[in-house]
């Protein structure tokens, strides 16, 4: 046996080396029952210690003897041994290590497992908006709500529309690391790391780590909800379950990368501290890469589904919950061998943003060519300018994200085309409107002209003024009810809608009581002739019966046509009789006494003025009356 | 020629070519078709004499089903998908999609387009465990690189190894893909209950549970169909050898790269012989199915070409660890120097060629699902009735 060698001397030491040397074939766990038994790390301190020591005197054997080159040296048994030693070494180790991960790795707990950006109160609105939607309702449901609110508004428009008001998926951004194995374990994962990469192991060392803790992020995928679907399944599920899982997967990326996946980066970071970067990253992307594709190709999928309008407000939603998601994945996979995540990450947000445009522009198309004949009855506000307009109300909640994303002007009918199914629209006026607000008008022109040609479809013309006037002064209400519409929109294309409105009504009086009125006017009553007093009895009985009948005639249609705004029906109600009260009672007060000294008068004069007036009063109230129109009292 | 900014930024309207900026009218140029149609057949039976090997061939040339050949097929599709895009696209009037036989033969495109893309994830995936493989198969060199040779680097080679050849061959059924990563030194320690879970790393697939590439591509390769010689067949035929293109290509990716359940993987495509520009792809189609099904009967991890002669040498190499004792005999060590040289040298392939493959199935996942899109947007605006939006 030699003496043990002054340090620095090239010589090993053959008394630490042998008692090492014991320690680790001690632990050969292909050698002895007790070995395979028991773990090294879950015993005695003083023990770990030893076997530690024990290593790094190997370790510390094997450098130095290579330094020396004596040809018997290499010869020897312990050239031969020491690796033979170093390898039992490294098995134990791994094996220790592997234990350790394992008893240390659960599913990340539950209460962990909140969003880190829940606190915030807008969010929580909309959460709780989320969840009083049930399944099966989406838009639709979003659409009901904004009617449901304007329905119980007072009369007139309240100039907070935002009862429903879109909260915003741009939180500020928060990391939250926690930790995922205790600090003791840490340390002994450290020292047995340290010792397995000095000992040229590194490969088996990551091996380990990564198939531990990946196995650890999928079970923690599996607490959150996050399922394994193909393209195929999501292209074939309806929307309404896409929106949930749309929501949930929102809700669950973002605790994956600013808690599981962060915190999974710091756990490699502390255990591979000091023994550089690309080892630590290696060990992380081996945890989280396929998991973390598995997260995105979600996304993915939607991004690249099918567009229908009513998928716009979802999709946004995506949008903005991932943009704001995007610094941290940044942050977090800021390795060069993350690059693909970061890329695919960016492609899907491109993406939906290209989808946003191309929903919008389906919207238009499906707006322009929704082809329902059947006419509403009573002229009333069609579902289709109740959904539009409902639809821009929601857009103009998401302006904000909305403004970036559509970047052009509407592409159909900029021009005089000529073409007759689309309307033109003149853009040179708007120059300085976005390209939202340009499209917000453009629907709003679009959804005129079809509902124009929808009121072509209504027997009488006057109903389809009527229908024409009710259904602008909807769009009018709404874009005056909500701020940021009524921005977009601009005052100078509400005053031409307004003007719009006006026309409609005027040619609704038009349509419906000039052939009333021209019953009441002076011209040929008159005749002239000796043996009358001027007046031809029986053309005026015959004025009178006709205005009888057709006065009867409106009143019985037009009650059952419909204005359902009260201050419209009022407004109405008074233009018209502004006009017939005054024509009627100045009409009666020439003529009837014409009458009153011929036979059966009541048969002519068969109304009073305030009959007329009380009569006026039944109109455009939606429903039959009865046709006795005189007065109980007389 | 300025593009008109519209709201399809970044579509077909943006890589007009010159040469065929004139609008074909309805009625139009017969021959112009044909001509077209002429050229894109003999295009694509072009790219397909590229990637045939002949049999005695250089050592410059890629293997078949090696990572560079799968390489070189991608490229193949991706030139013969922007060729096909122009034939349907551009120069004509947008409504023939919704004409017959388009207004069947497209929706299934779409259809076929769709399952591309979930085969493109699941490849992706896939190739993670030829990496996995390729980790392992580099502890071996590691070890057997070492000299002189020694019980421990074969102790530490055999473990790998062992490893190794489970990875591959264990079978890529549904669900998890169990294989013990690490096999312990000891048996299972009792007590605790996490132990279980983690004794095996499970190689789970990250597709949809019931997912099966087999089951994608048969399904892929329904309404297949040659259209017939007699007819008119204006874009039918493109449309067909498009298919049958992307078929193919689909098909030999899953043959290559494990991927979730690929029992019962068809070897045979109802390509008829007689259409000329096929003709290099049906043999191609012969080689590869014949191979499969010598694999299948073994139950491998896939004919990646260097998958193939890891294996090879992961069996060899397994036989001499089990066998060797120090300090071995010259003969038998040389030769393993060799093996070892040639296990290095795959594992390089991989290292340089598996990230650069990921990102070429990306662009085609990119390429197919522009092409999809903007077939979409054809057919909405092509005056079919849209969906009702109430």
């Amino acid at each position: 046996m030699e003496q043990p060698p002054e340090s620095g001397s090239g010589r090993w030491s053959g008394l630490e080396f042998e008692a090492a040397r014991k320690i680790i074939l001690r632990w050969d766990s292909t050698a002895s029952e007790e070995a395979r038994e028991k773990m090294i790390f879950d015993g005695d301190r003083d023990e770990v210690n030893r076997y530690l020591q024990a290593v790094d005197e190997i370790q510390r054997s094997m450098s130095t003897a290579s330094i020396s080159s004596t040809a018997e040296d290499q010869e020897s048994n312990n050239m031969v041994n020491n690796p033979a030693t170093i390898q039992i070494a490294m098995a134990r180790l791994e094996d220790e290590f592997r234990n350790i991960l394992l008893i240390h790795t659960s599913p990340i707990e539950a209460d962990s497992l909140t969003d880190p950006s829940s606190s915030s109160s807008r969010l929580s609105t909309d959460e709780s908006l989320d969840e009083s939607l049930s399944l099966g309702e989406g838009l639709d449901a979003r659409v009901k709500q904004h009617q449901e609110d304007e329905e119980q508004q007072p009369e007139g428009i309240s100039a907070d529309s935002s009862s429903f008001s879109h909260s915003s998926y741009r939180s500020t951004s928060s990391i939250r690391e926690i930790d995922l194995i205790p600090e003791e374990a840490i340390n002994d994962l450290q020292c047995i790391a340290k010792r397995m990469i000095s000992g040229g192991f590194l490969r088996e060392c990551i091996q380990v780590y990564g198939s531990v803790r990946k196995s650890a992020v999928d079970a923690s995928f599996r607490r959150l909800g996050i399922e394994k679907l193909s393209i195929g399944d999501i292209q074939r599920l309806e929307w309404d379950a896409l929106e949930t899982k749309i929501r949930r997967w929102i809700r669950a990326a973002r605790i994956c990368v600013r808690i599981l996946f962060a915190s999974e980066k710091k756990l490699c970071e502390q255990i591979f501290a000091g023994v550089g970067t690309a080892i630590d990253d290696a060990c992380f992307m081996e945890t989280i890469k396929a998991p973390a594709i598995q997260l995105f190709n979600f996304a993915e999928a939607i991004s690249i589904s099918r567009r229908s309008p009513e998928k716009l407000f979802k999709i946004l939603d995506l949008h903005d919950a991932l943009m704001d998601l995007l610094p941290d994945i940044e942050a977090v996979f800021d390795s060069k061998s993350s690059d693909s995540i970061r890329v695919q990450a960016a492609e899907i947000l491109s993406r939906l943003a290209e989808a946003v445009r191309g929903i919008l522009s389906e919207f238009e198309n499906a707006v322009l060519r929704e082809p329902s004949r059947v006419p509403v009855p009573g002229g009333t506000i069609h579902p289709l300018t109740r959904y539009v307009m409902n639809y821009i109300s929601l857009i103009s909640d998401y302006k904000q994200t909305l403004i970036e994303l559509i970047m052009s002007k509407p592409s159909t009918g900029s021009r005089n085309s000529g073409d007759p199914t689309t309307p033109d629209m003149d853009f040179a006026e708007l120059e300085e409107k976005t390209p939202l607000a340009l499209h917000l008008i453009w629907i709003i022109v679009i959804l005129q002209f079809n509902l124009d040609g929808k009121s072509k479809h209504y027997k009488d013309a006057s109903i389809s003024h009527l229908f024409m006037m009710n259904n602008v002064h909807y769009i009018v209400q709404k874009v005056k009810g909500s701020p940021e519409l009524r921005e977009m929109i601009g005052d100078d294309y509400l005053k031409k809608l307004t003007g719009k409105l006006r026309q409609a009504a005027t040619s609704y009086q038009r349509a419906t009581w000039v052939n009333v009125l021209h019953c009441l006017r002076d011209e040929g009553l008159h005749v002239s002739g000796s043996f009358s007093s001027g007046v031809s009895k029986s053309a005026l009985r015959e004025r009178f019966k006709t205005f009888n009948a057709m006065f009867e005639e409106v009143h019985r249609t037009q009650a059952t046509w419909l204005v359902p705004d009260p201050q419209l029906r009022e407004e109405l109600r008074i233009s018209i009789s502004e006009k017939l009260i005054p024509a009627y009672r100045s009409f009666l007060g020439r003529f009837r006494s014409h009458i009153e000294s011929g036979k059966h008068p009541e048969n002519y004069i068969k109304y009073s003025v305030e009959d007329l007036e009380d009569a006026v009063l039944d109109f455009f109230e939606g429903y039959p009356v009865s046709q006795n129109l005189r007065r109980r009292s007389h | 020629m300025p593009l008109p900014a519209n709201e399809y930024q970044g579509s077909f309207l943006g890589r007009i070519s010159i040469r065929r900026n004139q609008v074909i009218s309805m009625d139009g140029n017969h021959e112009q078709e044909m001509e077209d149609l002429e050229l894109f057949q003999k295009h694509v039976a072009d790219r397909f004499v590229d990637l045939v090997s002949p049999a005695e061939d250089t050592a410059s040339a890629e293997p078949l089903l090696s990572i560079a050949w799968l390489r070189r097929l991608l490229d193949t599709f991706l030139c013969c998908e922007s060729q096909f895009k122009a034939l349907l696209i551009m120069g004509r009037d947008p409504s023939h999609v919704v004409k017959p036989p388009l207004d069947r033969l497209i929706p299934e495109l779409l259809e076929r387009s769709v399952k591309s893309l979930d085969i493109c994830n699941a490849v992706c995936n896939g190739i993670e465990s030829v990496r996995h493989c390729q980790k392992l198969a580099e502890i071996v060199v590691s070890a057997l690189e070492q000299r002189p040779m020694g019980d421990g680097q074969v102790k530490r080679a055999k473990k790998a190894l062992s490893a190794l050849v489970l990875a591959m061959a264990a079978d890529d059924k549904e669900g998890n893909h169990k294989t013990p990563e690490r096999t312990w030194s000891f048996g299972r320690r009792v007590g605790n209950k996490d132990r279980g879970e983690g004794n095996f790393r499970s190689l789970s697939w990250a597709v949809a549970k019931n997912w099966s590439a087999s089951k994608q591509i048969q399904a892929m390769t329904n309404n297949l169909v040659a259209p017939r010689g007699g007819e008119p067949t204006g874009l039918a035929l493109p449309v067909y050898i498009m298919s049958a293109v992307m078929v193919f290509v689909m098909w030999a990716l899953v043959a290559a790269i494990p991927c979730q359940e690929r029992t019962g993987l068809a070897t045979h495509f109802p390509v008829p012989r007689q259409l000329g520009w096929a003709q290099n792809m049906i043999g191609l189609q012969e080689k590869i199915g014949e191979e499969w099904k010598k694999k299948e009967k073994k139950g491998s991890a896939g004919l990646l070409e260097e998958m193939q002669r890891m294996e090879k040498l992961g069996q060899s190499l397994i036989d001499f660890t089990e066998s060797f004792s120090f300090p071995g005999e010259a003969e038998k060590l040389e030769e393993v120097a060799m093996q070892v040289g040639e296990l290095a040298d795959i594992c390089q392939k991989m290292e340089v060629g598996l990230m650069p493959l990921q990102q070429q199935i990306r662009e085609v996942f990119h390429r197919v699902v522009r092409s999809r899109t903007e077939v979409l947007e054809i057919l909405e605006h092509s005056g079919k009735v849209p969906s009702p939006i109430m």
